[in-house]
């Protein structure tokens, strides 16, 4: 259990690639932090500095008020599981886990009490006996996890866990990894490139991009206040629509007119628009995919399209849709409310008419791709 | 039926192709183990001390093998022999698998240059430098009665060129597992300890065989530093005394073989004792493959 707490950090490789720029966080004690971004946008580099396997190139990691840059791994009193597993093949699942409690030189009863406890939580008491390879990936990452688990260490860093797991496996460790969360109660940093991983996971979320923090927020700041363009895409499955339209003033009313129809900003972002006293331009607009709703042909608010693709997810339909200049959407829709009707005017090639919910849309800078709200 | 007679065809042809490999290594052995076979058979030979021109001995006994451990210093040669090969199988052992993990996982400036240099060093021959090391060795009184530790010396101070094959298979250990052993509290010395080395057992073993055998049968350096006193030398250096002209040849040709067959004991045994340990596949498992 500790704060830790990142200044100014930076690692450049070869004395001109940078990874990591000018890092500033403090992660509190207790806290569950994710760093998510695309590949090679610097979380795991950042998470390995952390760690003590990289060499901190600039600024101050501080793990509980100390100044770790300059110790090695060992004397950290961190706990890591590794995206390979990286067990010992060469030892008994018992051993792996026992493995750090060995080289602290703990008294054997403590270790076997330490070890079956950890086990048991994780539900591998059956392996114990086993070598490494006579598991499966679930239970090797389980392994993996208990290894960090008994050591009791200050923080526990996860670099991307569960992303040599299938799918299904996936989504039950990930559930796991919020329950362990909730018993060993200590400072959490997670690497993943999965968006829904983070937004499951964290208490707060960074967002990464070519070494540089985009955000840092709770899962719903980031979700309804991306700060750009490229965090609004980036949270969000599907991803966010985003096109090029005018956002005008009438009077005391926003408006946006995305391909000739006229949608009217209301709610809080109406106000929000006022309040900023936003000048009318060309922005970007961003809609997600969930907050576009069916229209009617003929009403001002409606748009035109032609569907490309249906997918069919069970609980909604994901449709590629084609507006008359062609810009591609991706709308999501419920099923639960279609008629049957309605659901055979989606299939490919045929016409539907959509609106955008106005309360929800999220505006961007032309030129510098921020948000105007932010 | 068609496919009956393929099938049949396939099996015919392993056969023969079968046939003729094993053809192939059973002449090959042959003529590989030949000259063990004539060297056995000279050791056993009571008749006559001097070379003959038939293998198969007229009248066989230990009368060789019998002088060759009571009327000559053999057992001495043996005993420097083997003092030398066990020193330096453990030096250079220690050596090799610390330049290997070193060259394997640190970074540091000069491992290029510094691996490069000694593959040019190691392609210059050792007896370019024998004289040299003669005088270093003379001049500190490490020469024929003293020749052990200067021996060693010279040996263990080369060993560190021999990191290739360890290096090698330490390079498909996957890194992570030192960086797991590190998080978990492992020294780096710790890390070669306690993970590295037990994934690395066959090279290990290895190693210890290179590095036991060199000096076991070293002829020409052991030569030159012990080439005056009988005391200072190892096996081969003294057995080739034994023969080295040509009336000595005549009356100890035969007990030369019993020596050549017991030279090769300990290697033997040291071989079949370790062999076992050539696992293969033992890091299956580590990380996901």
């Amino acid at each position: 259990m500790a704060r830790v707490k990142l200044t100014n950090v930076q690692k450049v490789y070869d004395k001109n690639v940078i990874a990591v720029n000018d890092f500033n966080l403090d992660i509190k004690d207790k806290e569950f932090v994710v760093f998510v971004g695309p590949s090679g946008c610097g979380k795991s580099t950042t998470l390995r500095m952390i760690a003590g396997l990289e060499e901190i190139s600039g600024g101050t990691i501080e793990i509980d008020g100390v100044v770790v840059n300059d110790l090695q791994p060992k004397d950290r009193d961190i706990a890591m599981v590794f995206q390979n597993y990286a067990l010992y093949p060469h030892l008994s699942v018992f051993e792996n886990i026992a493995f750090p409690l060995r080289i602290q030189k703990m008294p054997q009863d403590e270790i076997f009490k330490r070890v079956t406890n950890a086990a048991e939580i994780l539900g591998i008491t059956d392996y114990l006996n086993r070598k490494p390879r006579a598991l499966s990936g679930g239970q090797r990452q389980r392994v993996a996890i208990g290894r960090a688990m008994v050591r009791d260490s200050k923080v526990f860093l996860m670099d991307e866990p569960l992303s040599n797991l299938d799918a299904k496996l996936r989504n039950q460790m990930r559930a796991e990894i919020i329950l362990l969360r909730q018993k060993i109660n200590t400072t959490f940093v997670y690497v993943t490139h999965d968006q829904t991983e983070a937004m499951t996971l964290g208490d707060r979320i960074v967002i990464m991009k070519d070494g540089l923090i985009q955000q840092v927020g709770t899962p719903d700041e980031v979700f309804d206040m991306p700060k750009n363009l490229f965090v609004a895409e980036f949270i969000g499955a599907p991803k966010m629509n985003t096109f090029e339209t005018d956002l005008i003033r009438e009077g005391n009313e926003y408006y946006v007119k995305p391909f000739g129809a006229k949608i009217k900003v209301d709610g809080s972002k109406g106000e929000e628009l006022k309040k900023a006293d936003i000048k009318p331009a060309k922005v970007i607009l961003g809609v997600r995919p969930e907050h576009i709703l069916l229209g009617h042909e003929g009403d001002p608010d409606s748009i035109e399209c032609t569907v490309q693709v249906n997918e069919m997810m069970g609980s909604e339909l994901h449709l590629h849709v084609l507006t008359k200049d062609n810009t591609s959407l991706i709308v999501r829709v419920p099923t639960v409310n279609l008629t049957h009707e309605q659901r055979d005017a989606m299939v490919n090639g045929h016409k539907i008419y959509i609106t955008f919910a106005g309360k929800v849309m999220h505006f961007f800078d032309k030129e510098t791709k921020n948000n105007l709200l932010y | 039926m068609d496919k009956k007679k393929q099938h049949m065809g396939m099996k015919a042809k392993t056969r023969l192709s079968n046939g003729i490999i094993y053809t192939a290594l059973t002449i090959i052995s042959i003529i590989w183990l030949f000259p063990f076979f004539c060297l056995v058979c000279e050791s056993f030979r009571c008749e006559s001390t001097y070379q003959v021109e038939y293998i198969i001995p007229q009248k066989w006994g230990f009368d060789n093998y019998i002088n060759l451990f009571t009327k000559t210093d053999f057992p001495i040669w043996f005993k420097n022999t083997f003092i030398i090969a066990l020193f330096v199988s453990v030096l250079q052992t220690i050596i090799v698998l610390c330049m290997s993990y070193t060259l394997s996982r640190l970074r540091f400036k000069s491992r290029k240059p510094l691996m490069n240099l000694m593959l040019i060093l190691g392609m210059f021959p050792g007896f370019l430098s024998l004289i040299l090391l003669y005088k270093l060795l003379s001049s500190w009184g490490m020469t024929n009665a003293n020749s052990i530790p200067g021996l060693i010396l010279v040996y263990v101070a080369s060993s560190g060129m021999g990191y290739y094959v360890s290096k090698g298979y330490f390079d498909t250990i996957p890194r992570s597992l030192d960086e797991a052993a590190r998080v978990d509290g492992c020294t780096r010395a710790q890390v070669l300890t306690k993970v590295i080395l037990p994934l690395a057992k066959p090279i290990v073993i290895y190693t210890i065989l290179t590095a036991f055998m060199g000096p076991w049968g070293d002829f020409m350096l052991a030569n030159y530093v012990a080439h005056a006193t009988s005391a200072g030398m190892n096996v081969a250096v003294g057995l080739q005394n034994m023969i080295g002209t040509s009336s000595s040849m005549a009356a100890n040709y035969t007990m030369f073989c019993a020596g050549g067959v017991i030279v090769a004991i300990p290697i033997t045994i040291l071989f079949m004792a370790l062999q076992k340990y050539y696992v293969e596949g033992v890091t299956g498992g580590a990380v996901k493959g």
